[in-house]
């Protein structure tokens, strides 16, 4: 060690020189170390190896090139913290990423999946967009955006999730006439390939004197009764969004603000019949919708109408979804037009509208000439026992419809009889709600006897319908044992080539 | 069945009129149906499974509770999830009806306060009007008062009502305020109550999996033990069995063992003496060996002697079978340009014959542009001649009458003797002698023929034929006076008969409807083509053929006759033999011979007609019967006969006929002669000589004559020539010249006149 003291260390020229000169255990280090940093002068180095070891003995600092360069030994120093060449690029490309984006095409997949680990999520969607389809960076950037991620209602796909989010945000924070369109119209042709899916759960209207978010409580009377007064004002047009999704499936909306709190205004909740337009027109021509939702809107009948007299027809729409609204009787005609085989319709939502008796038996004789619906849900409105009653008989012809709720429809004896004959008669039914009706225990029992009969419903809620405690228990125990056989049923088609039936089958009353 | 039937009735009809209607039907019938069978299959399923089931193991039965238990869990929990779900539904419904009838109940009671104000409002105008009427200030003053109290009234109800709906509304607001609460309780309560269910749930699943899991250990150590005692039981059972097959055996060795001393003391002897038999014969064996041996070597000798003399043979053999495939390919060789050499000849003599017809063609042309100048030459010849022969005969009897005018003039002035004109008559003919006696050639073979015909067609009804044939016949054939027209007859249908191979088979046909006659006719005509008779002469000398074998061998011809009426046998050998001459000799038609066999036949019967009919003749003392006929089997020799001697002149002819060029040379010029030489024959000899005489006579006379007028001219110029001379001298002398002259002329002339004579 003394030795080489005297030798001053040459840091610049880690030269392999040094290496023959260094003891054993330096060597190995050194020679490690030196492979690192050049791995060019390795072999150079190789071929030099004798001569100077020759001419050292005679005098080694006599020429200053070929003089020995030694290092002195870092006993801090390890080989771990040393990033290989590798790693250095990798880094300033990922510093460099969002200039110089393409050369990702161009590196080895093990060298791809480090630069996606750390390019930064903060990148412009324009540079990467197109560009990256590593699950793990979107994954990322989602993470690093939200708190809250279920991948599960994205298809699994985080990239989805990030682009669907991403346009949502764009559109919920979307004020019309004030914001600049520019962001959405960059984005939206980088997520077109992506968005299979938006849920909007807020529209924002347009801002009138002053900012609609801001702190003015005074004057949000004055404008309220303003807007009352004045022309009625549009929301954001999906004209402009969805004709350039080719792959939407699914569309939510609400037409109103989230979040008000103590700035609540009514005119914050308003769906125009302009707005009612528009979106009737884009839904019409968007042919691959499948799933369409708009809740909380006030539709009210006209509409309704509008938007039913655009949708007639739709190739793909499978799914309508119409809950929270304020759907008339008029309406629930012009929804059971679109029933009446003008549409691909297998679930219809109207969940907490205010349908009576009218609008009931539209409904109830679209049902009976329908052969495609399988759910309809029309919890929560008034149909009263003339309206259940007529979509009892329509249950009577109808051999699609597997699941209805009738909860909370002012539903008692009368319907509870004509109940219990649909339910000896159709086999199609699985699962029907009836809770919050008054049916009284005459109507239970009638029910009961009905059931006896069945042996297909899986399904019937009576709760808070006063039906007695024994009917009730009785139709459980029904409601049982067809469960198992459905099950049962649902075992031997899934395993069917087993000659002997399982044991799991076998469970008697 | 009634459910079934109900439902048939109401549900869609498979008789319906809307198709969508009928499927449906059809759909449900097939569902029902299927249900049918599968709720039997359930029941045979369940009636099955109750018999298993008290066989069920532990582990089933654990699994099945198990899952009895987490349904319920399950179902127990939504339950109690949406119960509160339904509890503010139920809330809200109430909510709503109670709504419904406060809104009613608001409305009426504005309603009745809108008409309890307008008719209080009415009734305040109504005083207005009434206060307008009022004159005392003080009335009005109460009037007023009492419209401001009830204005005031109104108003206070009014605004009671106002305060009544603030009122209210304030209670909504708090309402609503607590309904906010209340749901963010239940909101709050749910979710506690989801995490409930699932702790209880994970609890649940985890006890029960713990259950099962104890279930399953359970039963396999059962099972465990349950086997191991099986297989105890099994071990046990084979070491008993082992132990008595053991002691089984050992018994049945030490039988085996006794068995096999004895056995082997036995074989011992038999083997013994079956080696000393086996012995002797091995030595025997050696012997016939041995012998087999030398045999054997012979025998390879042999063969092997054989086998190099087969190959000595084969190999001979593919040598000359080399040879001769060589040879082949050779040969064939040969053949293919043979072949080829044959195709090319045949091609240059086609195109050799191709030339010849051209030029052949274009000869006949040349010969018939040169036969029609022939013809024209031939007749400007003709012409010329005769208007030559006009030009001499005029010439001639010009002469001829000069002379004979000479004559009279020579003997009547001359002479003084009386002249007589001699025979002028041949001065009478004009143009060149014709003679028509040389017509005779021109009769053909034809109508020598049909003549022959036509003359002994007469003869069936007289026999004077001769005669009458004569006289009807101005042109009568030559040849009838050589020969018989009957026997000619016979000739020539001998000749039609016999050689009716040279007429085409095409000429028979159509002859075959015709008569006799004339079909002997028209064969006979083709017959003399075929052997180019043209003319009478032809027929004459073919006839000849046929006579003179006749005549050579007059009893040679006969007894053959007599001879074939006897014996019959040796004539149709003869015939036979003749027959394969003839086929020898006729190659030029062969296919005409079965029909001259047929020919032969048949005239093999009429033969004896002929025979017949000459033995006939023969008696009646004809001076032609003397010639005979040949045999018709010699016909074919005397044809042949004839075409050999004759064959160069007919083609001659042929082509002289062809040509039929009238050569002036045919005609007769012998007369020609004679008719000039009658001319000079008008001056007899005497007359000649006394013409000579007299030219002798007169030429003396006519000599002296001369010398006379010549001396008279002498005379005459002399004295022409005196007188002249006189003339002149008496001109000389008389002149003036004289006198100047020294020397008068007159004195020369004088002096010469007067030589010294």
């Amino acid at each position: 060690m003394t030795s080489m003291e005297n030798i001053k260390p040459d840091v610049g020229g880690m030269s392999a020189l040094s290496s023959t000169l260094v003891g054993d255990k330096s060597a190995s280090k050194m020679s490690s170390h030196s492979a690192v940093s050049e791995k060019k002068s390795s072999s150079e180095a190789a071929n030099r190896v004798p001569s100077p070891t020759d001419k050292d003995k005679d005098n080694p600092a006599a020429d200053t090139r070929n003089m020995r360069r030694i290092i002195a030994e870092d006993p801090e120093w390890s080989l771990a913290i040393v990033p290989t060449l590798v790693e250095l690029c990798i880094k300033h490309l990922v510093v460099n990423f969002e200039h110089n984006s393409k050369v990702l095409h161009d590196l080895e997949p093990k060298h791809k999946v480090m630069l996606l680990e750390k390019i930064s999520t903060d990148i412009p969607l324009k540079v990467t967009a197109l560009l990256v389809d590593d699950e793990g960076y979107w994954k990322r950037c989602c993470k690093a955006r939200w708190q809250i991620c279920d991948v599960s209602a994205y298809g699994r796909s985080w990239k989805r999730m990030y682009f669907e989010r991403h346009l949502q945000r764009i559109i919920e924070q979307f004020v019309p006439e004030t914001t600049d369109s520019t962001e959405l119209t960059e984005t939206l042709p980088l997520c077109s390939g992506f968005v299979r899916k938006l849920d909007i759960r807020q529209l924002l209207p347009p801002v009138r004197e002053a900012p609609k978010m801001g702190a003015e409580d005074d004057i949000s009377e004055a404008d309220a009764s303003d807007t009352m007064e004045g022309p009625e004002i549009d929301h954001f047009d999906f004209g402009a969004v969805l004709p350039s999704l080719p792959y939407i499936e699914e569309l939510s909306i609400v037409y109103g603000v989230h979040d008000a709190g103590m700035n609540f205004e009514w005119n914050l909740f308003q769906f125009t019949a302009r707005d009612c337009l528009l979106l009737a027109k884009c839904v019409a021509a968007c042919k691959t919708l499948r799933v369409f939702r708009l809740n909380r809107s006030k539709v009210d009948d006209d509409k309704v109408r509008v938007l039913i007299s655009h949708l007639l027809d739709h190739p793909s729409i499978t799914m309508l979804d119409l809950s929270h609204n304020i759907i008339g009787d008029r309406g629930a005609r012009a929804i059971g037009k679109f029933l009446n085989n003008h549409s691909q319709l297998t679930e219809l939502n109207i969940y907490d509208n205010n349908i009576r008796v009218a609008g009931a038996q539209a409904i109830a004789h679209a049902l009976t000439k329908n052969t495609l619906l399988t759910k309809l849900d029309m919890r929560l409105n008034r149909l009263g026992d003339e309206g259940g009653q007529a979509i009892c008989r329509a249950l009577l012809k109808n051999t699609t419809l597997s699941e209805l709720n009738l909860g909370s429809n002012e539903l008692s004896e009368p319907t509870a009889a004509m109940l219990s004959q649909v339910v000896v008669q159709n086999t199609a039914l699985r699962s029907v709600e009836l809770s919050c009706n008054r049916l009284g225990p005459d109507g239970g029992k009638q029910l009961q006897e009905g059931m006896e009969e069945n042996d297909t419903i899986t399904y019937l809620d009576l709760r808070l319908t006063e039906v007695g405690q024994e009917s009730e228990y009785c139709i459980n125990q029904i409601l049982h044992q067809n469960r198992e056989r459905a099950r049962a049923k649902r075992l031997r088609i899934s395993i069917p080539s087993k000659g002997s039936p399982s044991p799991s089958q076998s469970v008697g009353a | 069945m009634s459910a079934s039937a109900e439902d048939e009735e109401i549900g869609p009809s498979i008789d319906s009129a809307d198709p969508e209607e009928r499927i449906a039907a059809r759909r449900l019938r097939i569902t029902k149906r299927l249900e049918q069978l599968r709720r039997a299959q359930l029941g045979e399923d369940d009636a099955a499974n109750k018999d298993v089931k008290e066989e069920l193991s532990i582990s089933r039965k654990q699994m099945e509770e198990s899952r009895h238990r987490l349904l319920r869990l399950v179902e127990d929990g939504y339950e109690l999830v949406t119960n509160i779900r339904d509890a503010t539904d139920a809330r809200e419904g109430e909510w709503r009806t109670d709504e419904d009838e406060i809104k009613r109940q608001r409305k009426d009671r504005l309603d009745a306060e809108a008409k309890s104000g307008s008719e209080k409002f009415d009734e305040i105008t109504k005083k207005w009007e009434s206060a307008l009427q009022k004159e005392i200030p003080q009335d009005l003053q109460e009037m007023l008062t009492q419209q401001k109290s009830a204005c005031d009234a109104m108003i206070d109800e009014k605004n009671k009502l106002i305060t009544d709906f603030q009122l209210e509304l304030k209670s909504k607001d708090d309402q609503y305020v607590k309904d906010l609460k209340r749901q963010a309780e239940d909101i709050d309560l749910i979710i506690e109550r989801m995490d409930e269910q699932v702790k209880e749930l994970t609890r649940a699943y985890r006890e029960e999996l713990g259950e099962i899991e104890t279930a399953f250990v359970a039963e396999r150590s059962e099972l465990l033990e349950a086997n191991m005692n099986r297989w105890k039981a099994g071990v046990q059972s084979r070491l008993d069995k082992e132990l008595d097959y053991l002691s089984t055996r050992e018994k049945r060795v030490d039988d085996y063992e006794d068995q096999l001393r004895h056995l082997r003391v036995q074989d011992a002897e038999e083997y013994n003496m079956v080696k000393i038999k086996l012995e002797t014969d091995v030595q025997i064996l050696q012997q016939q060996l041995q012998q087999m041996k030398a045999t054997y070597q012979l025998n390879q000798e042999k063969l092997e002697y054989n086998f190099q003399v087969l190959r000595k043979r084969d190999e001979e053999n593919t040598i000359t079978k080399s040879q001769q495939k060589r040879k082949i390919t050779r040969l064939q060789d040969v053949l293919t340009n043979m072949r080829i050499k044959l195709a090319k000849q045949e091609k240059q003599y086609k195109e050799e014959n191709q030339q010849l017809t051209d030029d052949y063609k274009r000869i006949t042309e040349q010969f018939k542009e040169i036969q029609h100048k022939s013809m024209h030459f031939m007749a400007t010849d003709q012409k010329k001649f005769h208007e030559i022969w006009l030009m001499n005969e005029e010439e001639c009897k010009e002469l001829v009458k000069k002379l004979l005018e000479e004559e009279r003039v020579i003997y009547e002035q001359q002479l003084g003797l009386p002249w007589t004109a001699p025979d002028l008559a041949f001065t009478e003919n004009v143009g060149p002698i014709t003679n028509t006696r040389f017509k005779k050639s021109a009769i053909s073979a034809h109508q020598v023929a049909q003549e022959a015909f036509s003359v002994t067609l007469a003869p069936h009804s007289d026999r004077s034929f001769h005669d009458e044939g004569g006289s009807d016949r101005p042109i009568n054939s030559t040849i009838f006076t050589k020969y018989s027209p009957k026997l000619v007859k016979q000739i020539l249908e001998l000749l039609g008969d016999e050689a009716g191979f040279l007429i085409e088979s095409k000429l028979n046909k159509l002859l075959a409807p015709l008569e006799r006659d004339e079909r002997c006719l028209m064969r006979l005509d083709a017959i003399f083509t075929a052997l180019s008779v043209d003319t009478e002469d032809d027929i004459y000398l073919l006839a000849g053929y046929f006579i003179n074998h006749g005549l050579q061998k007059p009893s040679a011809a006969r007894p053959s006759s007599v001879q074939e009426s006897t014996q019959n046998e040796p004539q149709t050998d003869r015939s036979e033999k003749t027959e394969k001459s003839e086929r020898d000799d006729k190659q030029l038609a062969p296919e005409d011979r079965d029909t001259d066999r047929e020919v032969d036949k048949v005239t093999g019967s009429r033969e004896d007609e002929t025979d017949a009919e000459s033995t006939k003749v023969a008696p009646h003392g004809d001076k032609w019967s003397m010639f005979d006929l040949i045999h018709p089997n010699e016909v074919y020799k005397a044809l042949r006969q004839f075409v050999e001697d004759h064959r160069e002149p007919p083609k001659t002819n042929t082509k002289h006929t062809q040509f039929s060029i009238a050569m002036l040379d045919d005609r007769d010029n012998t007369e020609d002669a004679t008719y000039w030489a009658t001319y000079p024959a008008v001056l007899s000899d005497n007359t000649e000589k006394v013409w000579d005489a007299l030219v002798e006579g007169l030429e003396k006379y006519n000599e002296l004559v001369t010398s006379r007028s010549t001396l008279i001219t002498e005379t005459d110029a002399l004295r022409q020539q005196n007188a002249e001379l006189r003339m002149l001298l008496h001109q000389y002398v008389n002149s003036r010249v004289n006198q100047e002259l020294e020397i008068p002329p007159t004195r020369v002339l004088q002096l010469e006149l007067n030589p010294p004579h």
